[in-house]
């Protein structure tokens, strides 16, 4: 994207849709040539405020129109959420480890989400439904806060029509206008056929793809087959400032997608 | 009754457990059937009766004032009323969202029948308490509010 990997390029919002309540996605029309790996991020500057790591949330096979999903949570998202189409962010990017897309090949693939989990995950689960043909089962489990968290819930359900797709997605909380399941994304997963074999992608809090990996090696899924997404404060986004470093790794550059065996145990590990 | 056995050996809730507990379960037990928008248990309701679900999605509501919110929904192989060990009042509401079939099995019935026979009795108390520990990790992490 831009010659040199501190330096911002110049970027106009060409299309901003509002998703949920707090969450928005943002489109830039990115010169052609540019291209992204499903799980990588970009980081997004607003001028004289600040800069922020936001995962690439579009399709992989149109790069040029570059996609991010956001919520407005910090100080520098909310001012995000004041922009809209025609103002000009600096971009830079892309950054990080990717969704292993071609080590999945041949196998079962799970993806577990949960809240705006969902968005680093969106261009794998488009790569994978763009080559169906070289993947097995693909299973989407999705958990959200409520109904009206759902994020992408026009596409999920578009998903949800296919033959070849099976999704499912729970919330937390509900009234009596929702007639999907109720409970922790792991209520899922007794639902699923879930094989020591598949290729597990998640991405969402913390804790919870903590408590999902216990439920998942109850099943027989090793730890080599899981692979997460971590989320840490990320500041130059090519590991040299040390904001994300976890032990000795740093998450912009060797993550922020990890095969599970190699960052567990830094998991429990206090005020890493 | 040859049914009603078969049925009870079924339930992932009672699967292999040792003693084999349907000869002794089997006169404390019947089949039941709730239509959608029936209640298994209301808030304030004494639970006397174990629900092992065959069939269905029971919703389990905080009843709010012109509305329900339901907090996790339990279906085929799960169980309801598993504070049968001591007397308790239900404090949720529970309530069939489609058509549940259920085993309903008597707790004053089951109860003596855990007392004449400490080793099923154990073995039962094992299998509830799994259970409540289940629901009560997931309650912590619903509770977390994590996906805020």
């Amino acid at each position: 994207m831009m010659a040199s990997p501190y330096v911002p390029a110049a970027m106009a919002i060409s299309r901003a849709v509002r998703e949920l309540a707090d969450v928005f996605t943002w489109t830039f029309e990115v010169p052609s040539g540019f291209a992204f790996k499903p799980g990588q991020f970009n980081m997004l500057y607003v001028h004289g405020v600040g800069e922020v790591a936001i995962s690439i949330s579009g399709d992989p096979a149109t790069p040029e129109h570059l996609m991010h999903t956001i919520r407005a949570v910090g100080t520098v998202t909310r001012v995000m959420e004041q922009l809209g189409e025609g103002d000009v962010m600096g971009v830079r990017g892309p950054y990080g480890s990717a969704w292993p897309i071609d080590e999945a090949k041949g196998r079962d693939v799970l993806v577990i989400a949960g809240g705006l989990g969902l968005a680093p995950l969106r261009p794998a689960i488009l790569r994978v439904i763009a080559h169906r043909a070289d993947y097995g089962r693909v299973t989407i489990l999705y958990g959200a806060r409520t109904p009206a968290d759902l994020l992408y819930r026009q596409e999920l359900e578009r998903w949800r029509g296919r033959f070849d797709l099976r999704v499912e997605a729970i919330v937390d909380r509900a009234g009596r206008d929702w007639f999907g399941p109720v409970g922790m994304v792991t209520r899922l997963f007794d639902g699923v056929p879930i094989d020591p074999g598949d290729a597990v992608f998640m991405c969402g809090p913390e804790i919870m793809m903590r408590f999902a990996v216990r439920e998942l090696e109850k099943r027989g899924v090793p730890r080599d087959a899981i692979w997460i997404s971590m989320e840490r404060s990320m500041k130059c986004g090519i590991g040299l400032c040390g904001h994300c470093q976890l032990a000795g790794s740093f998450v912009c550059k060797d993550g922020p997608v990890y095969r599970f065996d190699r960052i567990a145990p830094y998991l429990t590990v206090r005020e890493l | 009754m040859d049914d009603l056995e078969r049925v009870l050996k079924a339930h992932p809730f009672l699967a292999e457990l040792e003693p084999d507990p349907v000869k002794f379960l089997v006169g404390c037990a019947k089949n039941v059937r709730f239509r959608v928008g029936e209640y298994l248990l209301r808030e304030g309701d004494r639970e006397d009766t174990l629900y092992l679900i065959r069939q269905g999605i029971v919703a389990i509501e905080v009843p709010r004032s012109g509305e329900a919110i339901c907090i996790e929904t339990v279906g085929a192989g799960d169980v309801l009323g598993v504070s049968l060990l001591m007397p308790a009042a239900a404090h949720l509401d529970c309530r069939a969202r489609e058509t549940v079939v259920a085993l309903a099995i008597d707790n004053t019935c089951l109860q003596r029948k855990m007392t004449e026979d400490p080793r099923l009795g154990f073995a039962i108390s094992m299998r509830l308490l799994e259970r409540t520990y289940q629901r009560l990790s997931r309650a912590r992490l619903q509770h977390l509010d994590v996906y805020r």
